[in-house]
Order: C-alpha cells, then sequence, then structure tokens
C-alpha cells in the first residue's frame, strides 16, 4: 500500500495531540481573575493536533494527499548521518568538541558517498580544531576540549 | 520629524568602529553560509545565533542585521550560479538567472541582483524608518486582546492561506504551538511539558527546533534521496558589469519590485515567496522583449532579487513595532532579542530606542557594505560553491551541533536536534511546510500570554475579542481570509477555461 506511510504519519500527528492531552490532564487549572488556568491553552492545542491528524487522515485514504515519487530510501546514507549524530552525542562529554566532531563529520560524509575516510578525518580534526579556537578564544564561548586538554591548554572545560 | 533624530542617533551608534566591524563581520559570515547549497537564511541566522552569546545587545543585533543581508545575498548567488534555490523565495531568480549564467552572462546576472538588493533594501529601509514611528504609535493602543486577534492573523495566514495545503501547513503550525508549551508557565510559573527534564523547563530553543528542522533535516533528506544526483557548476565568465541595455532593463524593474515586495512583507503573508513570484510575472507582462523569459531575461533577475529584499526589510515592520514575526527567519530574529530579555514592539522603542534606532541605520551600512564587499569578493563565494556535498554537508552538522550544544553544555540539547532532525526529515518528505513551527514555537507562548491577560482584565469575559472594534475588525478579516478562498473554489465553475 502507497498510502500505508501517510496514514501512518496522520496517526503520529493525532498521537501527539492524544499524548499531550493527556499531560494537560495533569495541569493545574485553577485560572484567578482570568478564569482559565495553564492547562487551557494547551488542552486547545492537544485537541487541535487530534482534529488535524484525523483531517490528514481523511486526505490520506482519499488520495487528496498525494507525495510526488521519490527516489528508493537509501537506508544505509540515512544510518550513517544518524550514527554519526549519535556518535558525536556519546562523545563530546568526555572526548572533547574537536574530536567528536571530526567523528562526526567522517560518518557524515561516509553517508554521502566519500569513500576516503582518512582524508574526511583530517578535514574534519582541521575544521573541528578551527571552529574550537575561534569560539573559545575569540567568542569565550565554553566547550569541552576533552581528551585533547593536555594539547589545547586551558581553552574551554 | 522625530523620527529622523531618532535616525541621526542610530546612525551615531551604527557607525562607532567596533559596531561597524560586526557588521562587516556579519556581512561576511552570512554571505559565506548563505552561499551554501540547501542554506537558506533562517538557517544560516540560526546556526550563527550562537556567535553572540557573549556581545552586548546592540553589538549582536548589528552582527545579526549583516548577517540577515549577507545569508539574502548569498542565497541568489547560489541560485544564479547552481540552479538549487536554497529558498522557495529563490525560485523566481532560479528561472532567469540561471538561464543567463548558462549563457555566458552570470556576471551581469550577478551584477543586477547585487545591485537590485542594494537598492530595495536602502529605498526599503528608508519606507521602514518613515512607517515605524507611524506603527509605533498605533501599536501604543493595542491591549491584549488587540495583540491576540493580531497574532491569531498572523498564524492564519501564515499557515492555513499560503502555501500547498491548509491541513499540512496547520498541523506544522500546532507542532510549533505544543513545542511552545514546553517549560515554565509564564503566569503561574508551572512547569508544562518538561517531564522533569532540566534542560526543558529553559522551554525549547527556537536554535535547536530551527538548525534541526533545516540543517539535520535536510542532511537526512538528501542522504536518504536524491544523493547521487550533482547539480553543475556554471563557470563564471566574462564581464561581471552591467552594459548600458542591462542597466535600462534593471532600473525600472528594482522600482517596481520594491514596491511590490515591501508592502507584502510588512503584512503576515508569510515572508517573500509571493512577491517574488508576483514581481516576475509583472516583469513578463510590461517587458518589451517577452520572448527572452524562459531563456535568461535580465528583468526576471532584476526584479524577483529586489522584490525579496525589499520583502525580506518589510519584514523587520512588523518585528520591531508589534513583536510579531512573520517569516521562519524574523521568529528566529525575534529569538535572539529574547536571549537579550527584550521583547520588540512600540515599548521597546521608547526604553531602548537607541538599541532600536541603532539596528535600523545599521540596515543602511549593512545595504552598503553588502554592495562594497560582495561583488569585488565574488571569487571566493564560487569556490565555496565548488566544495563537494560529502564535505559540504558533513561541515554544515559540525556547525549545527555546535549551535545546540553551546546552549546548557548538554548532550540532552544534541538528542533534542536529533529528534527534530527526524521531524524535519518527515516535513520535508511528505510536504509539510517547515516555516509554521518555528513561527508557532516563537508567537504562540506570546499569544498565550496576551489571551489570558485579556481575559485576566475582563474578569474572563471572553466576548472583550469581538467587541473591542480593532481586535473585533482583525478576527473578522481572519475569518475571511480563511473563507474567501474556499468559497472562491468552491462556487468556481466547474469548466476550465
Amino acid at each position: 500500500m502507497r498510502k500505508s506511510a501517510e496514514l501512518a504519519l496522520a496517526a503520529g500527528v493525532a498521537a501527539l495531540g492524544a499524548g499531550g492531552a493527556i499531560v494537560t490532564a495533569g495541569l493545574p487549572g485553577e485560572g484567578g481573575y482570568a478564569g482559565i488556568g495553564p492547562n487551557f491553552i494547551p488542552g486547545v492545542i492537544a485537541a487541535g493536533l487530534i482534529v488535524l491528524g484525523l483531517w490528514l487522515g481523511w486526505e490520506a485514504w482519499t488520495g487528496r494527499w498525494r507525495i510526488a515519487p521519490e527516489e528508493p530510501f537509501d537506508a544505509p546514507a540515512f544510518l550513517w548521518v544518524s550514527g554519526a549524530l549519535f556518535a558525536h552525542m556519546v562523545l563530546i562529554g568526555f572526548a572533547g568538541f574537536v574530536l567528536a566532531g571530526a567523528v562526526l563529520f567522517t560518518g557524515v560524509a561516509r553517508g554521502f558517498g566519500s569513500r576516503r575516510a582518512a582524508r574526511d578525518a583530517a578535514v574534519g580534526l582541521v575544521l573541528s580544531l578551527a571552529i574550537f579556537f575561534f569560539f573559545v578564544k575569540l567568542l569565550n564561548v565554553n566547550l569541552p576540549a576533552g581528551w585533547l586538554s593536555p594539547l589545547l591548554g586551558g581553552a574551554g572545560l | 520629524m522625530e523620527a529622523f533624530d531618532a535616525l541621526l542617533t542610530g546612525f551615531g551608534v551604527a557607525l562607532r568602529p567596533i559596531n561597524l566591524m560586526w557588521g562587516f563581520i556579519g556581512v561576511t559570515f552570512g554571505t559565506l553560509v548563505g552561499v551554501l547549497p540547501g542554506v537558506g537564511p533562517a538557517l544560516t541566522v540560526a546556526m550563527l545565533l550562537p556567535l553572540t552569546t557573549k556581545l552586548d545587545p546592540t553589538g549582536a543585533l548589528i552582527l545579526f542585521a549583516g548577517i540577515y543581508y549577507g545569508a539574502m545575498f548569498g542565497g541568489s548567488t547560489t541560485t544564479i550560479l547552481l540552479n538549487t534555490p536554497g529558498e522557495s523565495a529563490s525560485i523566481a531568480t532560479a528561472l532567469e538567472g540561471n538561464r543567463m549564467a548558462k549563457a555566458g552572462r552570470a556576471g551581469p546576472a550577478l551584477a543586477t541582483a547585487a545591485l537590485g538588493s542594494f537598492f530595495a533594501g536602502t529605498i526599503a529601509t528608508l519606507l521602514l524608518t518613515l512607517v515605524a514611528p507611524f506603527v509605533v504609535t498605533l501599536a501604543l493602543k493595542f491591549g491584549p486582546a488587540e495583540y491576540f486577534a493580531l497574532m491569531v492573523f498572523a498564524f492564519t495566514t501564515v499557515a492555513a492561506v499560503l502555501g500547498a495545503s491548509t491541513v499540512r501547513g496547520l498541523a506544522s503550525l500546532f507542532i510549533g504551538l505544543l513545542l511552545g508549551l514546553v517549560g515554565i508557565d509564564t503566569q503561574t510559573a508551572a512547569p508544562r511539558f518538561a517531564f522533569g527534564v532540566p534542560e526543558l523547563l529553559d522551554g525549547i530553543d527556537v536554535v535547536v527546533l530551527a538548525v534541526g528542522l533545516f540543517a539535520v533535516g535536510e542532511a537526512l533528506y538528501m542522504a536518504a534521496y536524491s544523493g547521487r544526483q550533482p547539480a553543475t557548476l556554471e563557470k563564471m565568465s566574462g564581464s561581471i558589469w552591467m552594459s548600458k541595455e542591462d542597466w535600462r532593463r534593471s532600473v525600472p524593474a528594482w522600482l517596481r519590485a520594491t514596491a511590490i515586495g515591501f508592502p507584502f512583507g510588512t503584512i503576515p503573508a508569510g515572508g517573500s515567496e509571493i512577491p517574488t513570484f508576483l514581481s516576475y510575472a509583472v516583469e513578463r507582462r510590461l517587458s518589451k522583449h517577452p520572448e527572452e523569459f524562459g531563456h535568461g531575461a535580465i528583468e526576471g533577475v532584476a526584479g524577483p532579487e529586489a522584490a525579496n529584499n525589499a520583502a525580506a526589510t518589510g519584514v523587520l515592520v512588523p518585528l520591531l513595532t508589534l513583536g510579531i514575526p512573520t517569516s521562519a527567519t524574523a521568529a528566529i530574529l525575534l529569538g535572539a532579542f529574547q536571549n537579550y530579555g527584550l521583547q520588540p514592539g512600540p515599548l521597546l522603542f521608547q526604553s531602548q530606542g537607541e538599541l532600536v534606532w541603532g539596528l535600523i541605520a545599521s540596515l543602511y551600512v549593512g545595504n552598503a557594505i553588502l554592495l562594497v564587499l560582495n561583488l569585488p569578493l565574488i571569487g571566493i563565494w564560487v569556490r565555496v560553491l565548488a566544495i563537494p556535498r560529502p564535505g559540504l554537508y558533513a561541515g554544515i552538522l559540525v556547525f549545527a551541533t555546535l549551535g545546540a550544544y553551546s546552549l546548557h553544555q548538554s548532550w540532552i540539547d544534541l538528542l533534542t536536534l536529533y529528534v527534530f532532525g527526524l521531524l524535519g526529515f518527515a516535513m520535508r518528505r511528505w510536504d509539510f511546510p517547515v516555516g509554521p513551527a518555528v513561527i508557532g514555537l516563537i508567537l504562540g507562548p506570546l499569544a498565550e500570554t496576551q489571551f489570558r491577560r485579556a481575559l485576566q482584565i475582563s474578569q474572563g469575559d471572553a466576548s472583550v475579542f469581538f467587541t473591542h472594534p480593532i481586535s473585533g475588525t482583525l478576527l473578522a478579516i481572519t475569518a475571511l481570509v480563511v473563507v474567501l478562498p474556499w468559497a472562491a473554489r468552491r462556487f468556481r465553475p466547474k469548466t476550465p477555461p
């Protein structure tokens, strides 16, 4: 079925609304002079999302929501980019901004079809180093130096 | 002439050497990032926001004015030489500009774009200077009910009326509104949708949402689809200068486009997309050489580019005078103001007059910098365009994650960024507009505050929104813009002409 992805997306929007409604039910409702509390607008937005989810579902079901045909989904490329972002997320705290950035750069480049990992790693390392010094030394933005802190001196955290 | 005096004071601020330097840096970085294929002005502004965390507000906002204009110009360079419009407002330019480049006339195409942006930007800034004090006087009469009605109008036009699909526009808006709820309720200090995560108590930062949707979402999309088709880069050959004939055809187009672009920018009509197409259509109709359209007519570049810049300046009118962003880029700029505890609106003109007028003066300066900097440096921008895609997207993501991480030094923000990246991927794949989500995130909490304030004043009587004349009129107009297009479709004769 071509429609299944669209229907799933519509269900996702409605589910977001339902989740919002559940959270809203736990919010305080006393409103003071206004007569409405912190739960009023969240309730309106949650209801809106449920209605929009149903509307999207109807459009998907009746074929009004047509999306131009795409090339086949390139799962490995998608996973390389996602994996690089997760590796960066894990590494940045203890390995530091520069090394995490180099890993991210190499992984994303691989996802976009590059086969020269060593060169990409070198480029990523130089780029991250340049950004690190620019932000930490010139703009006083805190970035973690991590494993490279002996080399990078007292810069960053 | 009060505005004139204020503007002179503003020039005093903008022309301080340090602020002039921020202007130069902003234009350079804005162009450098904006020229990257697939990076539009909204993403450029969002990615460069962390640059300003340690600056004083005036310097930061001047830097941003430069980035904003630089990003616009960078985008048009990419469109002309590469034919991959970074944003919908550049599509009209792509029609003629890329054809001109293919015919070996890339130089004049870039020149008319740059000069047209300068003329339109300067005239539009002049109009902004004249209009802003008038709107401020009007806006000071606005109470919470009027503001709320105005915001409802902005939501409706941005999400429901413009764009391909009403339901997808609204879905995007409501996702943004839901995300805007996360954090501490401003009225009662009750935490909402934070699930006990400290990083979420501050609310969702507009940088994380915008960068997630635009940069991470775009990278995932480009990796998964269409990753294999290389775009052809047109060569810069021949003279960059425009001939007499080029001038004769460009100048009227610039002027007409400014007249179209500025008013469209000031009303909540979703930024630059409509005026650029409108300008393109007008030039095509009025041209003495209609046969050249589709094969590289210079009016087709001059008009849309000027209209784009005039609209971009027009957008600043509601942003500065009312605090209402009408495009994704404006929403991010509003986020930049909020980072400094500044709320744009009529009161800001009074309490921070020097800052606001310094910013407006820096728009004049920024336009001039853009002109003197960009035409000579065009060779550098062309080289940036030649970066191969793996390196390009890898570099964009290194920069994108930096912005999110520098907020709290926490990996939670990076996870949020990835989740928004998945959202942006799905929205791109199934054709949801992204702008309404960003506007909803920023404008939603402001609208809620005004709504509840209005009800506090009226002791819970909801009829205030309809009985106050300005508020009632705005809501009536809102209803009209929803009903009219629908009615026009419904009752149109079924047989095509």
